[in-house]
């Protein structure tokens, strides 16, 4: 427990911890402010489908679609710039000649990252919230909608596989950054697997669905509510039922874990 | 030698490899419990990969170690637990401060008592910066943090690679005080250096390695015994009479050194107790040579050189005088945390 706690006091230290939701939070205001310009000021198609935007209850998905799309890449590099460090910091190397469990020290590293997810979620969801709120307001739209039942009924559910898909996706960075032992190479690495995912879905739609990008977004379009869900490239391929990705989603989890540890557990700590 | 039974670490062929390079190649270690160990040896030698494995970073090929007194074996992590090291570079999280990296790497391994984290701030002098971050700090403060660390967990064995990096004088006295106290109060330290003046005031038995492979080990006082050098300085016309006179004493080194200052004197060197200076003296005044500067000591660095296979520095080899009464004279020689070497002995 006091190295989960320990673990978690770290990354609420951590400048990459405000980097994220801030970058998340900021390019959301700045696209729900551009919104309710374009719905103000503009005319047409474009100032409809401006304010469509910022009518709740459809605001709901602009705000969920972009944390779990957006906020997908950012757990990448958020997991692979964790796991990063504790290699090229020596950070690692210092718990381990202490006697500490490598592998109860990855995962717990790895739970204090999954917390901190949460957190940095529920952050841009309320602060998405109150800029959408804010946005129709100066577009002069009705913001009725945001207390409709029906979506406020289907959210929690929504954003517990949104926040599930996301950490599958930290876990992918947190992997890639262990058997890269560098944050720089891991970053990198995970941003190259990212979107090399997202163009392969022109070439290889079938066995990328399967991918673990894929099953992320699949496994929070359920079609009923919002749907959420981002990335690129999504229209080239035929997404896999939710819940068939969401178990997926699982065990691409459970898999890059197992990575993890298995490879810490037998790594030879030179750096 | 110590009985087996009172060794803090042993290791019995001790092998590693990094691909086709052999990094140890069978170390046999002993160390006796309660003393100061120097660990000795060239760039590349195996010091880092030896205490690597003494950490559990790395797994050895083959061999065993034992860390006190009990088999230290992969996955036997908690044998840890009375062990406290700094292997190479301090490292921390740069955006935390020194005292929540402290914090931090308190959670990790071995429980550590209350408060113990202000009192390690305060022996090694960083209490006044403890809420600084990390990435502000000198390297030699990162050292001092690295020393706290190891010290955590009041361990029984202390593992310290190149401990003077980074510190200057007064921070090199205090840590070579702190480490006495801890070997005084039955702790036993391990240093790993390559500074062999440091070494010298440091440590009660010394290991020197070479090529993997550790090539004398014993205690410092036993190892100097056959180090004695008797230095003088003589004009380079009566060299060859000099030469003549001292060999009938005792060997003399080969070649003749130039001095520093560039005159036409040479310094010859003769191996022979430093007790023994006046008989070289007066056998050069009875050649009807005057010699115009004598010096003498024993020197851990001549053995260095020797047992490993080195090249004496350019500023020669009498950097650090090892008799117990003359340490003084190294300590100031060590003070300089650079390696460099200090005055010889009168």
């Amino acid at each position: 427990m006091r190295v989960f706690v320990s673990g978690l006091r770290k990354l609420v230290g951590r400048p990459a911890s405000f980097v994220s939701v801030g970058l998340l939070v900021g390019l959301l205001g700045l696209i729900l402010i551009a919104a309710a310009t374009v719905g103000q000021n503009g005319s047409g198609r474009n100032a409809e489908n401006a304010k469509a935007l910022l009518t709740f209850p459809g605001a709901y998905d602009l705000i969920l679609s972009f944390m779990f799309g957006l906020g997908g890449l950012v757990a990448v590099i958020y997991g692979a710039a964790i796991a990063g460090s504790e290699w090229s910091w020596g950070t690692l190397k210092n718990a381990v000649a202490r006697g500490e469990s490598r592998a109860r020290y990855m995962l717990t590293t790895f739970a204090a990252i999954v917390v901190m997810l949460a957190v940095g979620l529920a952050i841009t969801f309320v602060a998405g919230l109150g800029l959408a709120l804010f946005s129709a307001t100066i577009a002069g739209i009705s913001t009725a909608g945001v207390s409709d039942a029906d979506t406020l009924q289907r959210l929690p559910a929504l954003a517990a596989r949104g926040w599930f898909a996301v950490v599958e996706q930290a876990s992918l960075g947190f992997a890639i950054a262990t058997l890269a032992r560098s944050q720089l190479a891991g970053i990198g690495a995970g941003i190259a697997f990212y979107f090399g995912e997202t163009f392969a879905r022109i070439f290889l739609p079938d066995i990328i669905k399967y991918m673990p990008f894929a099953v992320a977004q699949a496994s929070i379009n359920t079609g009923s509510g919002p749907a959420a869900g981002g990335g690129g490239g999504g229209g080239f391929i035929d997404p896999l039922p939710a819940d068939t990705a969401l178990v997926l989603v699982g065990v691409w989890l459970v898999g890059s874990l197992l990575v993890t540890v298995l490879f810490t557990e037998r790594a030879e700590i030179t750096g | 030698m110590t009985s087996p039974g009172a060794l803090a670490l042993a290791t019995r062929g001790l092998r590693k490899s990094y691909g086709s390079r052999l990094a140890l190649d069978g170390l046999d270690l002993s160390v006796p419990s309660g003393v100061v160990y120097g660990f000795l040896g060239p760039n590349g030698a195996g010091k880092t990969t030896t205490m690597r494995l003494l950490t559990g970073l790395l797994h050895p090929d083959a061999g065993s170690i034992e860390l006190l007194g009990r088999p230290f074996t992969r996955g036997d992590r908690k044998r840890l637990f009375d062990v406290g090291a700094l292997v190479e570079s301090p490292s921390f999280y740069p955006y935390l401060s020194g005292r929540q990296n402290l914090q931090a790497l308190a959670a990790d391994g071995a429980p550590v008592p209350r408060g113990r984290v202000e009192e390690l701030l305060e022996l090694v002098g960083l209490r006044e910066r403890a809420t600084d971050k990390v990435s502000g700090y000198s390297l030699g403060m990162k050292q001092r943090l690295g020393i706290a660390g190891a010290l955590l967990s009041d361990p029984k064995l202390l593992l310290l690679d190149e401990p003077a990096n980074g510190l200057d004088p007064a921070g090199i006295v205090a840590m070579r005080e702190t480490l006495r106290r801890l070997a005084a109060s039955g702790k036993t330290v391990f240093v790993s250096s390559h500074l062999l003046a440091e070494v010298q005031v440091l440590a009660d038995v010394v290991g020197i390695i070479a090529r993997g492979r550790l090539v004398r080990e014993g205690s410092l006082d036993e190892l100097l015994t056959d180090q004695g050098v008797v230095r003088v300085r003589v004009s380079s016309g009566d060299l060859a009479v000099a030469r003549a006179t001292l060999e009938a004493i005792a060997p003399v080194e080969g070649s003749a050194e130039a001095p520093p200052d560039g005159g036409a004197d040479r310094w010859l060197m003769v191996h022979a107790e430093p007790s023994r200076a006046a008989e070289v003296n007066r056998a050069l005044a009875g050649a009807g040579i005057y010699a115009s500067g004598l010096e003498s000591g024993t020197d851990l660095e001549l053995l260095f050189l020797e047992l490993t296979g080195g090249e004496p520095s350019s500023e020669g080899v009498m950097q650090g005088i090892g008799q117990p009464a003359q340490r003084d004279a190294a300590q100031a020689a060590a003070s300089g945390a650079s390696g460099e070497p200090g005055a010889p002995g009168a």
